[in-house]
């Protein structure tokens, strides 16, 4: 084992090291579990906060959402919802709204039958593949996604181990990104007054990250990339939208080491990652130098919040030495 | 940024410092310093007949010429270091906040104090830009504003820069990285934008950024609406090699094909996106060009004589339909 011109070690004490190591870190638990979400629709709104900047672009856009909290307004994205690989998933859906919905999880659930209005309806499946999952409302031409319904669903390894599936690349810290638009004046304002959405004419004026605004966004430690050189972040990263977003790293470039639930043999190393409406993809991103970096999306509009600059899809990457 | 790298020499003393540059001029003898200078001047385009105003970078900053869109061409090898300086004299802008601009080498991995992005730090009054190439970068980034980049790159800031693989005595090779199977014989750059002229007059915070309306489609700067207009042209050789560097500076979606004069697919390789090596190359018949994205491509010219066009369409960010207008050529005739 070791090589003859090593220095000797006190192996008993080596031995009593490990089993004193074993005994510190949690057993990794491999069996299946059962999870259990209650997710209720709800009408809501989407709170865009002004620049600071400028103190330009402060909005509040209709909304519908899921919510874990019986009686809430429904939250954009919705909450989420995580599993490991195997567990059994159980899924109750409460339509707390006047109008039909349902809830899809986009490679894994097939129903998308309407649960109407005060409805329930309890969906079941075993969590797939470790990766990112979109899950959405399918019904009503896109305009019930849009309005704000989708999530995502994470799923981890069976053994509960800091890497993106089991035997896969390792990571220190993991976020999750679900990027969006919403086209207030067509869409949001006219589908939560009860109108008919014109679903032929789609200008999104707000893009979202994690359903907040980029000035929002840069200052969540929820969705900001943070850590130490040396550390390796995770991003799940699901386009909940109807548009491309083609997201670019200052700072370091990324390794796409997933894409649509299929993992790459051998990962690429890239600055910019496009994901299309409905798409998800994994990408490990390495801390490598001290410093505060923006991830923003590289298409102009889109860098906007109804044309106010960085209120669009946007976070920050801050590394310490 | 001078200070900065000034503040690193002293605290490596000067014994560490003469060291170091031993090393390197000894392990690298032919790595190179590239010192250049750009500036930002007014430029206008006649597009489809109507004049746009653009801001485009230039190197002639003695006087108050046009500026160049897409702007010079910033060429290195792998190893060698660029200092970038921006010189905003004379230089037209934005009012306050968005006043000033700065340079982002986009995709060259730099420290926060080279990242040009006003938002961490970085002046609109000004600098130079340092970084050095590391051994594996040979392919396309780009250098563009990072001061209100909605209106900014919009504007015409922004141009490319190219690293490329060396031999050992410091010569460039004809390659895309240092693989051989790279090689070319022919070379040419497809920066693509895109032009909303409602950019161009909006400024600041306005409602006019949330939409994008383009009308005009370029590479290189020029539009190139048909084949026997193309935008840019390479006369070659039968059975050569060539190369693109598609490199996207649109607002919208994009995709690259190459065509023969019946409009028949022809497949192409890329090796290099967003400046590394794919870990293995990819031969396919289109290619989707991103905001962003960079992508080296290679492939061969035929034995025969004839016209091939690489084209680029411009797509709808959301139904994915072609813009009237939006397909423009590039023409290679061997």
């Amino acid at each position: 084992m070791f090589p003859p011109n090593a220095p000797t070690i006190d192996r008993t004490l080596f031995v009593r090291f490990v089993l004193l190591l074993l005994l510190l870190v949690p057993p990794l638990s491999s069996e299946a579990a059962s999870k259990n979400y209650s997710l209720y629709i709800a009408t809501g709104s989407v709170t865009i906060t002004a620049s600071p900047v400028t103190g330009n672009g402060a909005a509040t856009i209709p909304s519908w959402g899921y919510t874990d909290v019986a009686g809430g307004p429904g939250k954009v994205p919705g909450p989420i919802l995580t599993a490991r690989e195997g567990d059994a998933v159980s899924v109750t859906v409460v339509n707390n709204d006047s109008r039909s919905h349902n809830f899809v999880v986009k490679r894994v659930t097939t129903d998308t039958s309407a649960i109407p209005a005060g409805g329930t309806k309890t969906y079941t499946f075993t969590a797939p593949a470790a990766g990112a999952y979109v899950y959405y409302d399918s019904l009503a031409g896109n305009v019930n996604r849009e309005m704000g319904l989708y999530g995502i669903f994470i799923v981890e390894p069976a053994d509960g181990s800091l890497s993106a599936w089991a035997g896969g690349p390792a990571y220190t810290s993991a976020v999750s990104w679900v990027v969006s638009e919403m086209d207030k004046p067509r869409w949001n304002d006219v589908a939560s007054s009860g109108g008919t959405v014109n679903t032929s004419v789609y200008k999104p004026n707000y893009f979202l990250m994690n359903g907040m605004n980029g000035f929002q966004a840069m200052g969540d430690a929820n969705t900001s990339i943070m850590g130490r050189v040396g550390d390796v972040a995770l991003v799940r990263l699901v386009n909940a939208g109807q548009y491309s977003h083609s997201l670019h790293f200052h700072g370091n470039h990324y390794r796409l080491i997933d894409e649509d639930g299929v993992r790459l043999a051998s990962f690429k190393e890239l600055d910019i990652v496009n994901v299309p409406p409905l798409g998800t993809v994994m990408v490990l991103f390495e801390l490598n130098q001290p410093g505060v970096y923006p991830m923003h999306i590289h298409t102009a509009q889109m860098e906007t919040g109804n044309g106010v600059y960085l209120n669009g899809v946007a976070a920050m990457i801050a590394i310490e030495p | 940024m001078r200070a900065t790298l000034k503040k690193r020499v002293l605290f490596l003393g000067l014994p560490a410092a003469a060291a170091l540059a031993g090393l390197v001029f000894a392990g690298r003898a032919e790595a190179a310093t590239i010192n250049k200078t750009v500036c930002v001047r007014n430029v206008t385009k006649t597009l489809s007949g109507t004049n746009v105003n653009f801001w485009g970078f230039t190197e002639g900053c003695m006087g108050m010429g046009a500026g160049l869109v897409p702007g010079p061409v910033v060429e290195m090898g792998e190893g060698d270091t660029l200092n970038l300086t921006l010189n905003v004299m004379m230089a037209p802008e934005e009012a306050a906040p968005y006043n000033g601009h700065t340079i982002h080498l986009h995709g060259l991995d730099v420290p926060q104090a080279e990242d040009g992005v006003p938002e961490t730090g970085a002046s609109v009054s000004g600098d130079t830009y340092t970084f050095t190439a590391k051994p594996g970068w040979a392919g396309s980034y780009i250098y563009h504003c990072h001061v209100h980049t909605v209106k900014h790159l919009e504007m015409g800031m922004y141009a490319s820069l190219i690293i490329r693989p060396k031999d050992a005595n410091g010569n460039f090779l004809k390659q895309i990285t240092s693989t051989a199977a790279t090689a070319y014989d022919y070379v040419q750059n497809y920066l693509i934008s895109t032009v909303d002229p409602g950019y161009h007059t909006a400024t600041g915070d306005s409602t006019v950024f949330a939409d994008y309306n383009p009308l005009y489609f370029l590479i290189e700067g020029k539009e190139g609406k048909s084949k026997t207009a193309p935008a840019v042209t390479l006369a070659a050789a039968t059975g050569k090699k060539v190369a693109l560097r598609l490199i996207g500076l649109h607002s919208v979606n994009a995709r690259f094909t190459l065509r023969d004069s019946n409009g028949s697919a022809k497949s192409f390789t890329i090796h290099t996106r967003d400046g590394r090596s794919l870990p293995a190359p990819e031969t396919v018949s289109s290619v989707s060009i991103s905001p962003g994205q960079r992508y080296d491509i290679l492939f061969t010219l035929p034995s025969t004589s004839g016209t091939w066009y690489p084209q680029v369409e411009f797509q709808d960010l959301w139904n994915g339909n072609t813009y009237t207008g939006g397909t423009v050529y590039g023409k290679i005739t061997f």
